[in-house]
């Protein structure tokens, strides 16, 4: 099954609600019966990293700027580097992970 | 990368049109009235030549790879960010004034950043454009101005509906080769020692004034291109000698000056914006954003001078002990480092931009500038309150001189022993210049006026998340966090412990 690791950030001053984009998500993914595993288990191998950073300043992306592989990043209200709406933010995040799982798949 | 006497030998190239008190002028480089703010902004091509500045003064270009002047750099980090602030704090304490540039850094920044998200939604080659230009300026080190302010005319009318069409500058003409534009940009930095001028437009744009919405960068030197430059205080006292102007060496804030184009030529290759008037506001804010950030480096590096320097009067006159002058001085370094943490704050907490380029972060360069607007007052009242009323009252150089009356001067002037009269006259000189005169307006106005910032600060501060917190932590939202420590509903929670109580309020009661 298609892996996705999930991290947030301290969550210190977000400027979105970061539980309710990851909720929506994964409600949105389960209406579309998209087979996806999303775990915050930092030791497991994941296809795909998602970054939930609740602002621009995204800690995150220091943590993971080495890591080879796919990665999309929430930065409070942009989604990698555009700028977004905070309710787009879950169907935008679909969008890019249906695209990378096709992708993955050829 | 020049030096501070390239920079100035290279200014001599230049045939541009100025005018000051009347006249106009024919020699920039030489004019007595403009040589202070020609060894200032020549301090910062200085500086990046000593090894002991370097890390902070230069960077290497991510467009050659080469070391440049940072004052010719796009941000590409966090450590960027933080650098540039550290670089206009040691300006301002080797200069104890304004030293330009920053200006035009900001305004290469601010362009790189907003010409890129232009080209994603129109398709358009600005930013190529502009990365060309950009090459041109690390490679020649050229310092450009920054002209964003148009005169503006009447405040609560949009640019174009004024009285008169130059109140703002505005594309005239569109030719196949280029564009021809008119009008003012007023109280431009540096100006008139500036190689290049890079315009940008001063406010949001609607529609209706698409013609306003431009950016652009011209020679200095360009047909068509006047200026006319400022007054400060007390500066026809550099014709009168050398101690009376306070700082001789550097002047009084950045030299301004009105630009003026009249049917002016701007080749297509030199332009950023030209009529995308919903890319006014982002260019706008980026630019003040970044110009904001700065004053908590400069204004503090100006601080840490005129601490010094009221320190030294103070032992000077024998009262640095006193403990009401060690409270000010400790309120003024205080102040300067309340304003230093948000400038570094806004920088750490910097993000990088969909062009690739580094921006601060805009509420708390805004909070930076706001500070700063009260807190300049604040520690120069303190400055003027310990070195005494002599900063408004001493004699002329020209006295000082004068054999018949030196030595009662400086007698009348004396202080502790060890305290050469004529040194405590240079610092009482120094702390008026810097304290009494343009300095206070241009801590004031400067990057904007403080309802700009709060503007801005209104705007980013996330009210609507702020009153969620406070619903939250009131009991008005369900508080997730609080259930899962209780492990229960909240509604049940309550009614055991209001259960709980019921025994105990006899009790109390
Ligand atoms: C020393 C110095 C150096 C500068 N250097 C540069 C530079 O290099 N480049 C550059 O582009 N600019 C520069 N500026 C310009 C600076 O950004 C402006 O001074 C600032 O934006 C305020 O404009 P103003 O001085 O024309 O004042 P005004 O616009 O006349 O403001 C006066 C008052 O009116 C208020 N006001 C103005 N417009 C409105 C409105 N529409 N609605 C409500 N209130 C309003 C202001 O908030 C303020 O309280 C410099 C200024 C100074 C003082």
């Amino acid at each position: 099954m298609y892996t996705i690791g999930l991290r947030y950030c301290g969550g210190c001053n977000p400027q979105i609600d970061r539980t309710r984009v990851v909720k929506d998500l994964r409600e949105g993914l389960a209406k579309l019966q998209t087979a996806v595993d999303i775990t915050t288990d930092r030791s497991r191998a994941v296809d795909l990293l998602l970054l939930i950073n609740g602002c621009e300043h995204a800690c995150l992306e220091e943590d993971y700027s080495e890591r080879d592989g796919p990665i999309i990043s929430v930065e409070g209200l942009m989604v990698d580097r555009r700028p977004v709406e905070e309710d787009d933010i879950p169907d935008i995040l679909i969008r890019k992970i249906l695209d990378m799982m096709s992708s993955s798949s050829h | 990368m020049m030096n501070g006497k390239e920079y100035i030998e290279s200014l001599r190239g230049l045939n541009r049109e100025v005018y000051f008190l009347g006249r106009k002028i024919k020699n920039v480089v030489d004019e007595p009235m403009f040589q202070p703010h020609i060894h200032t902004a020549a301090m910062t091509y200085e500086l990046a030549h000593e090894p002991e500045y370097q890390e902070i003064m230069t960077a290497v270009s991510h467009v050659t790879g080469e070391r440049i002047n940072r004052f010719t750099h796009i941000h590409h980090s966090i450590d960027d960010l933080v650098k540039k602030v550290r670089m206009m704090r040691l300006l301002g304490q080797k200069t104890g004034t304004c030293f330009q540039r920053c200006v035009g850094l900001d305004g290469l920044n601010a362009v790189y950043v907003t010409s890129y998200d232009i080209d994603q939604k129109y398709g358009t080659d600005y930013h190529e454009r502009f990365r060309d230009y950009l090459l041109q300026v690390q490679e020649n080190d050229w310092m450009p101005s920054g002209a964003m302010t148009d005169a503006r005319g009447d405040r609560s009318r949009r640019p174009s509906m004024q009285q008169h069409p130059d109140a703002y500058l505005h594309i005239k003409e569109r030719l196949d080769d280029g564009i021809i534009v008119s009008g003012m940009k007023a109280h431009i930095t540096g100006a008139v020692n500036s190689h290049e001028i890079l315009v940008m437009p001063t406010r949001t744009m609607s529609e209706e004034d698409a013609d306003f919405a431009l950016s652009f960068a011209l020679p200095a030197d360009t047909e068509g291109v006047s200026y006319i430059f400022s007054r400060q205080t007390n500066d026809t006292r550099r014709l009168d000698g050398v101690l009376d102007g306070g700082n001789p060496k550097y002047g009084i804030v950045g030299g301004e000056a009105v630009i003026v184009f009249k049917d002016v030529f701007v080749p297509w290759e030199r332009v950023f914006m030209a009529g995308e008037y919903d890319f006014t506001t982002e260019l706008v804010e980026t630019f003040a954003g970044y110009h904001r950030s700065n004053y908590g480096g400069c204004k503090v590096g100006l601080a840490d001078v005129v601490i010094g320097g009221s320190n030294w009067i103070a032992e000077a006159h024998g009262v640095e002990r006193s403990s009401h002058i060690v409270d000010k001085l400790t309120d003024m370094i205080a102040m300067a480092e309340t304003c230093w943490s948000c400038t570094l704050a806004c920088s750490y907490e910097g993000h990088k931009t969909p062009s690739g380029a580094y921006n601060i972060h805009p509420l708390l360069a805004n909070v930076t500038k706001l500070n700063i607007t009260r807190m300049v007052y604040e520690w120069m009242r303190l400055a003027q309150d310990i070195a005494g009323g002599k900063i408004i009252t001493l004699p002329s150089e020209k006295d000082l001189e004068n054999p018949e009356i030196r030595e009662t001067l400086f007698e009348c002037f004396a202080g502790k022993q060890g305290f050469s009269p004529l040194d405590i006259i240079r610092m009482l000189r120094l702390i008026e210049n810097m304290s009494v005169g343009a300095g206070l307006p241009e801590a004031m106005h400067g990057a904007g006026s403080p309802a700009a910032q709060k503007i801005m600060i209104a705007r980013r501060s996330g009210i609507e998340k702020k009153m969620e917190l406070a619903k939250t932590v009131a009991g008005i939202n369900r508080d997730d966090y609080f259930e899962r420590i209780i492990g229960k509903d909240e509604t049940t929670h309550w009614n055991e412990v209001k259960k709980k109580l019921r025994g105990r309020e006899t009790e109390i009661y």
